[in-house]
């Protein structure tokens, strides 16, 4: 068996490491600014809205739309080469953050722009899960 | 009544493969160029102002000058205008006299790649996106480009009327890196990066150094060449969750930016006879005509279509061919092709009666700035 060949969060990231723990337990979580109740990634020392020191991480809901996408036919890592062309979107989730993805499953060949979209953890080593995208019912 | 300025000195090195130099090296070089094209000694530089040249100690003391004004600026794009009209409030303070402006950039011999482990920019957000294999400028201009086709109807075809043009102005520029002509039916044909972005449709990494020189109007007239003047400037920006396409595709920076610039030359987009737009990517000129008020938003593809940007037309736009077919100098060739077409020096490719000519950038920071052949 072939050892994962793609890049993985950076181990040295404790400021995000929350995100990546709830995604290896199935659940996506984000910091959320406990004065004004923003959700915010990647994480930061104050929040972009009030400018408030205090936050907390929390789970967010898993829907979003997809606000845009791109189709990659150059591998910038070797990992990615055998997937000439990958696709990476862009999602707006529910809760108003965004974020890069891909998408999953024989739907997530094509992407739309206003496409629904529903979170999904894809575990890619033993201890690492990814957090990527299945189209929802509208 | 605030101190006119004009740049009264210009110069490069050759663009493309230049090993054996580094930033510093092609800095020099450049500096050197322009100090002859206006007859200025060394002695003369009392402002310093680098961009993309870290060690500005070590240029000072490689060229011998001591400045009273010294400025460093970081290595993105959006420096260019920011450094030009940060020399002309230095000398309208009083802070100096005659500033020199020096980039250089030997981002081709070392290798520099703006995606992947190595991408230098703060825009890849540390690598949080890689897992998903997302990096690079590039692509997040083909997000941007995507859903301007997305609201608009853009097409492929549109992106690349803006990469054959530039290219067929190349073809007339002998310093281009890149100067054989293609045609639209050709760029369609040829290979995506990330989709629906092609290779054509990206700036040219190449190494080169450029340098101008800006003093007082006063001063100015007692030089060679003909004052470049400037004649207006504004920035603006939209910082404000930039890790991600902006809504608006940095539609109301550009209008902020662009009315400072216009108010304060006293002119509007249809007095304009040239326009050099910061081509890192093919669809941020697309978004710059809409935003700084040449077109209509949505409009700017079949705008570009109709041939407005090629010499022939009515706003000849990088005429040297400018980033993605001259060379990538991070805005600072388009500032010295600006001031070729002022003077008159630009060859083949002059634009007739060239009396004013609009440099603009969009990006998360945003610039504009308007040069004349007249003073105000």
């Amino acid at each position: 068996m072939s050892a994962y060949a793609k890049p993985l969060p950076r181990p040295d990231d404790a400021a995000n490491a929350p995100h990546w723990a709830a995604a290896r337990r199935g659940e996506l979580s984000f910091q959320c600014c406990t004065d004004c109740g923003r959700f915010r990634f990647p994480a930061a020392p104050i929040c972009p809205a009030c400018r408030s020191r205090h936050a907390e991480w929390k789970r967010a809901p898993r829907r979003g739309v997809v606000e845009s996408f791109g189709r990659f036919h150059k591998a910038y890592w070797p990992g990615f080469a055998a997937e000439l062309p990958y696709l990476v979107v862009l999602v707006r989730l529910d809760c108003g953050l965004r974020m890069y993805s891909n998408l999953v499953g024989e739907a997530g060949q094509t992407a739309r722009i206003g496409m629904p979209v529903e979170a999904v953890f894809e575990a890619v080593t033993p201890e690492v899960s990814l957090v990527r995208f299945r189209v929802a019912k509208a | 009544m605030t101190r006119r300025v004009a740049l009264v000195g210009i110069g490069n090195t050759p663009y493309g493969q230049l090993p054996g130099h580094d930033a510093c090296s092609l800095g020099l070089w450049a500096l050197d160029n322009a100090l002859k094209d206006c007859g200025l000694a060394y002695e003369d530089v009392d402002g310093l102002i680098l961009n993309r040249i870290a060690d500005y100690q070590r240029f000072a003391s490689a060229c011998s000058i001591d400045p009273a004004y010294t400025l460093a600026t970081p290595a993105h794009g959006r420096f260019s205008a920011i450094c030009i009209q940060t020399a002309a409030a230095a000398i309208q303070a009083g802070l100096a006299e005659t500033i020199a402006l020096v980039y250089g950039n030997d981002g081709r011999s070392a290798g520099v790649r703006y995606a992947g482990d190595s991408a230098p920019y703060d825009s890849d957000a540390g690598g949080l996106w890689f897992p998903y294999g997302m990096t690079s400028p590039g692509a997040y201009h083909a997000l941007m480009a995507q859903q301007h086709m997305h609201r608009y109807g853009t097409t492929q075809a549109h992106l690349g009327a803006v990469a054959s043009t530039f290219r067929h102005h190349a073809s007339l520029n002998p310093e281009a890196v890149m100067r054989t002509p293609f045609t639209v039916d050709e760029y369609l044909r040829s290979p995506f990066i990330c989709e629906p972005l092609r290779r054509l449709d990206h700036c040219l990494i190449n190494d080169g150094g450029v340098a101008l020189i800006m003093t007082s109007v006063e001063r100015a007239l007692d030089l060679p060449q003909v004052p470049v003047h400037l004649r207006g400037h504004g920035q603006a920006s939209a910082f404000s969750a930039s890790d991600f396409p902006p809504e608006d595709l940095w539609r109301g920076a550009m209008q902020r930016a662009g009315r400072r610039s216009y108010a304060m030359a006293g002119a509007t987009p249809a007095d304009m006879c040239g326009l050099m737009i910061y081509d890192n990517f093919t669809p941020t000129v697309l978004f710059s005509l809409e935003g700084f008020g040449y077109c209509e938003p949505g409009e700017s593809g079949p705008w570009v279509e109709q041939g407005h940007l090629s010499l022939a037309g009515r706003y000849p736009a990088n005429t040297s061919g400018g980033h993605l077919s001259e060379s990538y100098m991070q805005g600072w060739n388009l500032h010295l092709e600006a001031a070729r077409q002022i003077r008159g020096q630009a060859g083949d490719r002059q634009i007739a009666d060239a009396s004013l000519v609009h440099v603009m950038a969009a990006a998360p920071v945003v610039s504009s700035i308007i040069y004349g052949r007249e003073p105000a």
